[in-house]
């Protein structure tokens, strides 16, 4: 029994760790990546070129060094974000001091719980082919470390080392699957959780803001990944010009930057009535970190564990850290505030002083032209289709006085630019009128009835309170380019969008979307009630949760039949990896079913000797016997005389003696002419 | 070697008292065949996991709570991926000692004091190859993880401590494999019903050897397969092929060659002889004895009293005489 780890195992479960390690690594900093793969570097290159190892100051010093480094950097270890980074280090840290086989063990088991917690930060659909090839990594790996523990002599180069535990551990997977399958279909999940998840935001991945400042984000705009999907129930979704899915609601403005009212994310105090006319749809939100769900206008209802606010946003308790499935119903017929409290009013005509003074005094030549508020708005409305204004992502920032510096001298802009300058006219009108942020339009994948939403839609409206109608939706974008509400972001940045990819590029990300769009429905989207309806299904919903559990074991211990089988199909033993051997074994084989079973510790002479007096071409089995055991156990051989063996090898079958002493088969003695 | 290993110390149960010892020995013995030849089959066959299994079995559990807990699909199927491959596991590790006989226990000779290095053969009977198969004894020595091609045969080698001269009856013994991943390890306990005798341990020092009888100039005629010695006269009855034609020219009368063979020393050694107080004494410096004289090319008889064997030389005469050691009393 060895204890050290050989060159291959060491670089074998390095490899592992790496590979677990790499979701990880793209959401660190660039300096701990930098250190991960350094040591795991610097591990290969003491195996490869037999370096000294580090002594024990040196690797006390990475270990605590590591350490205060990732807290210095996080501030923290509690959190997801932070543990699993620390956990990272320290893996590599430990690469630093495996020199023995237990450690190269601890190592590889290490890599296991890292691919499991890649997925507390996303389980999209290409993270199962990461999990896949990471557990067939650290499998092999971990076959690796117990045949130099067990002295099994590796091959020559680094490759043919591998070579049998990459196809062991390969068939392993394989085999463990039907069982991975059954325990995730049948194993009880929980209804609630047991302890929170702690709150953070920190990948990055927020979709949505809560506030506006025109000109400081436009990633959102260049990010092509779904922010969620909906389904509808009556099947095709609302015309693209009602799908203004509800976000944050923007009430205050200190000149650049728009931002919540916190009082309005109090309860909604009335709700709309759930009347005809109403949508009802399901959505699937992809992770945010924060708290925002998306509906159209209005929720009738909040789904479980969230709330309607005062200005009907749908606000969940707990930031959405997993891919999460809601119901909703929207009334769009509801008016939402017949009658405005004059405090909020005040809010709604905020303006600070001193600001955009001729934004001001356009408002106040309007005024003087339109009494009536509608009038004015579709004034205004027309005035921004007749002027030269553009819809673009390539603008520049704006200064304090944005609304002058857009309205009348740049022009040139995109969603967020057009509804903070609008609102500030309409402000300075008099008329109350507020930001809403959220998502306009989709994409409808029309085979799978899901309308997909990209951040890329992500979009920017204003609400104006009209006396009588309420709170009325007006989007100055679509007066400028009503393309953007049409057909989309895409279409109306066509010509001057430089990171849009080609159409086909974006065509296939449309087709992976509906495969991923199935992942989220039937694997991620798995939970106790869906388990249940499957219970159902297969007749077991009516039993008590004890016979149910009964049933869990008898059903896993069915999955495990086939498992049987196939195993001893693929006999999944340390089959010689030798490729002569194989070749010989299946010249036994073949013996053996033809009633000649070879005897215990015979050797292949022997073998041929005792039976050849029973076949026809007995002397071809003896000729084979002898190339065989010259080949496996004389000197350096051929490569000829190895593939001519091989051949012969392959085409020879038994051929009986018949009692009557006739010929054998046509197969036989095609088998013969082609061996002599 | 197993101390080594991760699983330090295995459950032998040799550290328990006799009666539980015996009563465990009877419970395996219930269980089926223990003494080679025997072929493992399932009612042989133990297993559990190793300590690295425990920890596989605690990242398991952690990453069990936690998917279950934060509903997290992939991370459950992680789970019970592994999982999966624990079970294939346990029975891969069965599935390599199935099957397996393990022919005969041989050993050599040696002498107390030094490891006893016994040799076990086994052979696959179902056709299949087997790895990392390992021979533990009791004390915690261990064979080389062996292989066992499929129908083939393999010897495990071990060495296993020796106390005293005598026969010796090997400890319960077991093969096992960790095979292939070390999560779980399959044993099957062995034992021989066959002894084996240890040499007693040769003295340190021991007084020269007192020669018997010893005639080292005499010499005794010899035929041409000894050394030529000289010439003398030809007598009657010489053969003629004797005859030193080209020296008997030179002389008046025909001259013979003659031959010769230096007289070895033959020694008999007595167990009376030994000077040492106790018998274990004089056995251990008659075995000096017996390894001096054949060191110095010396005739060797031994005399216990109760047997003698006659003065011969070579290993089959060692062998005899130290065997009688061994034996006697």
């Amino acid at each position: 029994m060895t204890t050290r780890p050989g060159r291959p195992t060491v670089l074998l479960v390095v490899a592992s760790f790496v590979f677990a390690a790499m979701p990880h690594m793209a959401a660190m900093p660039p300096w701990i990546v930098a250190m991960i793969l350094g040591a795991a570097a610097w591990r290969a290159a003491i195996a490869i070129h037999d370096l000294p190892r580090p002594g024990w100051i040196l690797r006390i010093f990475i270990t605590f060094g590591g350490l205060a480094l990732v807290v210095a950097y996080y501030g923290t270890l509690w959190g997801r974000r932070a543990a699993t980074v620390m956990l990272c280090v320290m893996v590599a840290a430990k690469l630093s001091e495996m020199f023995r086989l237990r450690d190269a063990r601890i190592v590889a088991a290490l890599a296991y719980f890292l691919i499991a917690t890649q997925f507390l930060f996303s389980q999209r659909l290409v993270l199962f082919v990461y999990l896949v090839i990471g557990c067939w990594l650290t499998t092999a790996a971990l076959l690796q470390v117990q045949r130099d523990a067990d002295d099994v002599p590796a091959g020559s180069t680094i490759g043919s080392a591998l070579r049998p535990v990459i196809r062991d551990g390969l068939a392993i997977i394989a085999l463990a699957a039907p069982f991975a399958v059954v325990l995730f279909m049948l194993f009880p999940r929980l209804a609630s959780p047991l302890w929170g998840m702690p709150d953070e935001a920190l990948d990055g991945r927020t979709g949505l803001s809560d506030e506006m400042t025109p000109g400081s984000i436009t990633e959102l705009f260049a990010d092509d990944s779904p922010a969620f999907r909906a389904s509808f129930d009556d099947g095709a979704p609302p015309p693209r010009s009602r799908l203004y899915w509800r976000g944050p609601v923007l009430w205050r403005f200190d000149g650049r930057t728009w931002r919540r009212l916190d009082i309005a994310s109090r309860r909604a105090d009335r709700l709309p009535p759930a009347e005809p006319g109403s949508w009802s749809y399901t959505v699937q939100q992809e992770p945010t970190e924060r708290r925002w769900m998306f509906a159209l206008d209005y929720p009738v209802s909040a789904p479980e564990e969230a709330r309607v606010t005062s200005d009907y946003t749908l606000v969940r308790e707990q930031p959405i850290t997993s891919l999460i499935a809601y119901d909703v119903i929207s009334n769009p017929l509801f008016v939402d505030s017949p009658s405005l409290q004059g405090w909020m009013r005040r809010i709604a005509l905020y303006l600070p002083e001193d600001s955009n003074p001729r934004t001001r005094a356009f408002a106040r030549s309007l005024r003087e032209r339109f009494e009536n508020d509608r009038e004015l708005i579709e004034e205004v409305l027309a005035w921004f289709n007749r002027e030269p204004f553009f819809y673009s992502l390539q603008t520049s920032p704006l200064g304090r006085n944005g609304a002058d510096e857009f309205l009348f001298d740049l022009r040139v802009g995109y969603c967020e630019y057009y509804a903070s300058a609008f609102a500030v006219l309409m402000r300075a009108a008099g008329i109350p009128t507020r930001v809403v942020t959220g998502y306009q339009g989709g994409f409808w994948q029309a085979a799978d009835q899901y309308l997909l939403v990209r951040q890329s839609d992500a979009h920017a409206w204003n609400e104006v309170w009209l006396s009588g109608e309420g709170w009325t939706r007006v989007d100055p974008t679509a007066a400028v380019a009503p393309e953007r509400v049409s057909e989309g972001a895409r279409s109306a940045l066509a010509g001057g969008a430089g990171w849009f990819a080609g159409e086909w590029l974006y065509a296939i990300r449309n087709q992976y979307d509906r495969l991923q769009n199935l992942w989220n429905r039937w694997v991620l989207g798995f939970d106790d009630e869906r388990q249940s309806s499957l219970l159902e299904r297969l007749g077991l919903g009516e039993l008590s949760s004890a016979a149910r559990s009964l049933a869990l074991l008898a059903l896993a211990a069915l999955a495990l039949i086939p498992l049987a089988l196939l195993w001893h199909a693929l006999a999944l033993a340390p089959l010689g990896t030798d490729p002569l051997q194989r070749r010989w074994k299946r010249v036994r084989f073949r013996l053996r079913r033809a009633g000649m079973a070879p005897g215990i510790g015979e050797t292949p002479f022997e073998l041929a000797e005792r039976v050849s007096t029973r076949l026809v071409n007995g002397d071809e089995l003896l000729t084979l016997a002898a190339r065989y055991s010259r080949l496996r156990y004389g000197g350096e051989a051929s490569a000829e005389a190895r593939t001519s063996f091989f051949e012969s090898a392959r085409r020879w079958r038994p051929e009986p003696l018949n009692p009557s002493g006739s010929r054998a088969s046509k197969n036989g003695q095609h088998a013969r002419s082609d061996h002599r | 070697m197993s101390s080594r290993g991760f699983s330090k110390k295995p459950a032998f149960p040799e550290r328990w008292n006799a009666p539980l010892q015996r009563a465990f020995a009877r419970w395996i013995r219930r269980r089926g065949p223990v003494h080679p030849p025997l072929v493992l089959g399932y009612r042989q066959i133990y297993i559990l996991p190793t300590r690295f299994g425990w920890l596989i079995g605690l990242l398991l559990t952690a990453m069990l709570l936690g998917s279950l807990n934060f509903n997290n699909n992939l991370g459950l199927f992680t789970t019970f991926l592994v999982a999966g491959t624990a079970l294939l596991s346990m029975h891969a590790a069965h599935r390599n000692l199935d099957g397996v006989r393990i022919a005969a226990i041989g050993a050599g000779r040696t002498f107390a004091g030094d490891p006893l290095a016994l040799s076990i053969s086994l052979q696959d009977t179902l056709g299949r190859a087997r790895s990392g198969l390992v021979v533990e004894a009791p004390e915690g020595s261990a064979s080389r993880g062996g292989r066992v091609d499929a129908w083939q045969a393999a010897e495990l080698e071990i060495e296993i401590p020796t106390s005293s001269r005598g026969w010796l009856k090997p400890p319960r013994l077991r093969l096992r494999t960790r095979y292939p991943l070390g999560w779980f390890q399959a044993w099957s306990w062995f034992w021989s019903e066959q002894r084996f005798l240890v040499w007693p341990r040769p003295a340190g020092s021991a007084p020269p050897l007192r020669m018997a009888g010893r005639n080292a100039d005499r010499q005794r005629p010899g035929d041409e397969s000894d050394e030529f010695h000289g010439l003398r006269e030809w007598r009657e009855g010489d053969p003629l092929h004797r005859i030193a034609w080209k020296a008997s020219q030179r002389h008046d009368t025909l001259l013979a060659r003659q031959f010769s063979r230096p007289e070895r020393g033959r020694i008999m050694l007595r167990l009376a002889d030994a000077p040492a107080p106790d018998i274990e004494g004089r056995i251990a410096v008659l075995a000096r004895w017996v390894l001096e004289a054949e060191r110095m090319d010396l005739e060797y008889g031994l005399d216990l009293g109760s047997m003698q064997l006659p003065p011969g030389i070579g290993p089959t005469q060692r062998t005899r005489c130290l065997d009688a050691l061994a034996e006697f009393g």
